[in-house]
């Protein structure tokens, strides 16, 4: 949290010429500075001081969490400096929220482990994990001073709204709190609040995150929340508005509605193209779920390929195909106790390698999700090693013996580039029927 | 909302598979009479047999997917019309989008239209009904594989 204070602003400088968020680090930078003499007796460790800085309504905070709140006396101390007046309380406010997030990482100090995930916060709350949680008295002394603090809030302009926001905060936050085991959710809740204000001084990546987390907790406070820190994160000022979060026209509600679809389809989608559990962004999805049609789509031509190059048989029978078509497994096992004779060996070596290929497809596009082209000619060279590779290909025959004439015939295959598609599945469709003709002839 | 959807779809998956093998063995049957002699022998019989698959599966789908019915009106259209027209059918251009690309939204939107030239019958529908019918094609696109993988196999026994 120290390093976030560290504004550009003078400290004491002209509150005309900085922006508001200049001002605010300013003034945490002076209180931190205050209150590092102050604060100084109260704890060896000279950073918890800094875990206090701005600690001007550190009070009305602490009455909220009534048995995690730390030393009283630092707290009584903070909540005194509250009496200064603040030109804006819009500078206040995201103070205050900072100071929950220290005062909340000393209520959760007793379980919580210190998690330092680049999120700035967490250093403070790591940082006073070894504080020993004392108690409530605290909490009831600064109940107070809260209402005072708050009182103070409302004689500011267009206020109401921030009330309106903070209780309903408090109120979460409150909520949360009795339940001791939702520390994270504790964390996140105050930061989300403060992401409303200070984007800046927190890594915005987090604040979506945990954002992102609450909107699906939170119920009514959550599409606030969100188109809250929508707007704030766009430029570097702090808008405070009205009641957010409820769609002004039809317009945006349906475009809202619509945009929910799809997220719910494309979630959809995810799930069933394998290996999309990572992708997040909408144009990647689209593109391995493009990649995997057009795999699928090829995998047809090639299966329908190798049936027509097959052998009819005359003794064809439909129910008993579609015996073994139900129960595939049965099939792959007697298929591999077949003795393997020179006829069938084409074929034999072919269907390993057939069930390798269409792995294979998807987990070449699966690898590769950005690069289309380079895909088609990266691919055949790639093939051999996972071929060398396959359990199911050395089941079948010792693969020494075709290893070589494999990747001559994938070499062949490719530079020929005979049918319609690149795709690995392509270049075994040729080999079969070469050697089917081979063996007929 | 999905489970009660997926959960249903999983039973209609084994109807429509096994509608399909019925189908395709059939027609698979009818096309191998004989004995493939010389390569282009085998290529027609290729065509032909990846059309007894794509018209199996439209089938077995039925007309409740937008994708099977504009399947199975191309393939109509096909019968009608000469062998020519259906190979310059096949070889359609994708429309080339020009300017700068630079937008996500952009690139969503051709990838929505590399997607609509995949999916059957795709052209004309927006991209939320676009989403739905791609997944139902996967579904079946991956029954199809399935099925032809075993047939294969028992074929090459």
């Amino acid at each position: 949290m120290l390093h976030c204070l560290n504004a550009p602003g003078n400290l004491a400088g002209n509150c005309t010429d900085m922006t508001v968020l200049e001002r605010q680090r300013a003034r945490m930078k002076w209180q931190q500075e205050q209150i590092q003499q102050q604060q100084q007796s109260y704890f060896s460790g000279s950073e918890l001081s800094g875990v206090f800085s701005g600690q001007t309504q550190a009070g009305q905070v602490a009455q909220s969490f009534q048995g995690l709140v730390g030393c009283e006396s630092v707290l009584c101390e903070a909540v005194n400096r509250s009496v200064k007046p603040d030109p804006g309380l819009e500078n206040g406010w995201p103070e205050m929220g900072k100071c929950e997030m220290p005062i909340m990482g000393l209520g959760s100090c007793g379980g919580l482990v210190s998690d330092t995930q680049g999120f700035q916060m967490n250093g403070a709350i790591s940082r006073t994990a070894s504080c020993p949680p004392t108690v409530a008295a605290a909490a009831a002394d600064t109940k107070a001073r809260e209402a005072a603090l708050h009182e103070k809030m409302s004689s500011a302009a267009g206020r109401e709204s921030f009330k309106k926001r903070k209780a309903d905060k408090f109120q979460n936050t409150k909520v949360v709190i009795e339940d001791d085991t939702k520390e994270k959710r504790i964390k996140a809740n105050a930061e989300e609040g403060e992401s409303k204000i200070t984007t800046e001084q927190n890594s915005t990546k987090n604040n979506s995150n945990i954002n992102s987390n609450i909107r699906e907790s939170s119920g009514d406070t959550s599409k606030e929340n969100s188109k809250a820190s929508d707007q704030v994160q766009k430029p570097d000022y702090i808008h405070v508005r009205a009641r957010r979060g409820q769609a002004t026209d039809s317009h945006s509600l349906a475009e809202r509605v619509r945009r929910e679809k799809i997220s719910e389809r494309m979630k959809y989608l995810q799930d069933l193209v394998p290996g999309c559990n990572k992708i997040t962004s909408k144009a990647g999805m689209l593109d391995e779920i493009i990649n995997y049609v057009q795999s699928l789509q090829r995998q047809v031509e090639f299966l329908s390929m190798k049936l027509a190059a097959v052998n009819p048989r005359l003794d064809f029978n439909i129910d008993d195909l579609f015996a073994k078509e139900m129960f595939p497994a049965s099939t792959a096992s007697s298929f591999q106790q077949i003795g393997i004779s020179p006829e069938n060996s084409a074929y034999l070596q072919f269907n390993p390698v057939q069930q390798v290929v269409s792995c294979c497809g998807l987990e070449i596009g699966i690898n590769s999700p950005d690069m289309g082209l380079r895909r088609t000619i990266s691919a055949p060279v790639s093939i051999p090693e996972i071929f060398l590779d396959t359990s199911c290909f050395t089941q079948v025959q010792p693969p020494t013996a075709w290893d070589t004439d494999l990747q001559s015939l994938l070499n062949v295959e490719f530079h020929q580039g005979r049918l319609t598609t690149p795709y690995p599945s392509q270049p075994f469709a040729g080999n079969i029927e070469a050697s089917n003709l081979k063996m007929e002839m | 909302m999905n489970n009660p959807r997926r959960l249903s779809s999983s039973c209609s998956m084994t109807n429509i598979k096994s509608r399909f093998t019925h189908g395709f063995l059939r027609a698979l049957s009818r096309i191998n009479t004989r004995k493939p002699s010389t390569t282009r022998e085998i290529c027609k019989r290729f065509l032909r047999v990846k059309l007894a698959a794509d018209a199996s599966m439209a089938s077995a789908v039925g007309s409740r997917r937008a994708w099977s019915r504009a399947m199975l009106l191309k393939m109509r259209l096909r019968r009608r019309t000469c062998r020519d027209s259906r190979i310059t059918n096949d070889k359609k251009k994708k429309k080339k989008m020009s300017g700068s690309d630079q937008k996500e939204e952009v690139n969503g939107i051709r990838k929505a239209e590399e997607l609509r030239g995949l999916v059957p019958g795709g052209e004309s529908m927006e991209i939320c009904k676009l989403l739905d019918e791609t997944a139902h094609y996967i579904k079946c696109l991956s029954t199809q594989v399935k099925v032809m993988t075993t047939i294969a196999d028992f074929y090459s026994l």
